[in-house]
């Protein structure tokens, strides 16, 4: 497995011969299709984060993430949903699928 | 290292998100044609009804374009949530003008993408979108063609009724 990209908790490896991912989540190492991946980074991107600073729309700062059509559910804390995105950004950009760096670099 | 992404999606994810907006917004287009129709049956302006009943449909097949053409690329496409969808309208007159107004915004969203994809280098988003950029001056030209029969044959009398009739000339 090689390494895509390391967050400050989570690790995004590829698996070539497997033909998957896997996000390293500390207490758990997740199998993901790319299918899988998308369906994280649209979750993931759709994660209010602004809401996190307001206890009327998040009263505790938390957010639910299940993954994998429901087999891995992960309970997250504002830091842990930010360090997500960014290593969902950067996985994508990494992987190539993302125009983020080709874009800036023109 | 093998480059498994690229093998399973040949479209960049900023693309894909332009691209599930632009469903939205075709969704939402569908939607409020539907509900102009629904003005337009309970006001007497039963020919503009069918209009907008086609014009919802049209709509829908767009999105569906679009939708499949992300499950071709191995993308992720994503159901749209349709939410605030107006069903007040003034007169026929505030029906066309709202339609016209909506048609410029999906203009302009196309464009945009077209836009991006091009900055992307994202060559088969660019061409893809190609048949839209063509149908939306065939779908802006419509409703502005509308506009002026409205203001040629003017509302007063039997105005109205001859405005409803002459839609029929846009049902294809």
């Amino acid at each position: 497995m090689n390494v895509i990209f390391q967050s400050t908790y989570y690790t995004l490896y590829q698996a070539a011969n497997e033909r998957c991912y896997y996000i390293d989540f500390g207490q758990k190492l997740v199998r993901m299709s790319l299918c899988q991946l998308l369906s994280l980074r649209h979750k993931v991107n759709t994660i209010a984060i602004e809401n996190h600073f307001d206890s009327d729309l998040n009263a505790h700062g938390f957010e639910v993430l299940m993954l994998c059509n429901k087999e891995h559910l992960f309970i997250l804390n504002t830091l842990e949903v930010l360090d997500l995105k960014n290593l969902v950004d950067h996985g994508f950009v990494a992987i190539g699928l993302s125009a983020k760096t080709e874009v800036l670099s023109q | 290292m093998k480059d498994i992404a690229r093998q399973s999606m040949s479209i960049k994810v900023e693309s894909m998100d332009l691209l599930n907006g632009q469903i939205k917004m075709e969704a939402h287009a569908s939607a409020t044609y539907l509900a102009m129709a629904s003005w337009c049956e309970q006001n007497g302006f039963f020919t503009s009804a069918k209009f907008f009943f086609k014009q919802a449909e049209e709509e829908r097949e767009h999105m569906m374009k679009i939708f499949n053409f992300l499950v071709d690329t191995g993308g992720n496409p994503i159901s749209p949530e349709v939410t605030n969808i107006n069903h007040d309208y003034s007169s026929i007159t505030d029906v066309f003008e709202s339609t016209l107004e909506h048609e410029v915004k999906v203009t302009k969203s196309i464009h945009n993408i077209v836009k991006k994809a091009r900055e992307a280098g994202d060559i088969a988003t660019e061409r893809f979108l190609d048949w839209f950029v063509m149908e939306q001056i065939e779908e802006e030209n419509t409703v502005r063609d509308i506009l002026d029969m409205i203001e040629v044959t003017g509302t007063e009398g039997v105005g109205l009724q001859m405005i409803d009739n002459q839609v029929a000339n846009w049902i294809e």
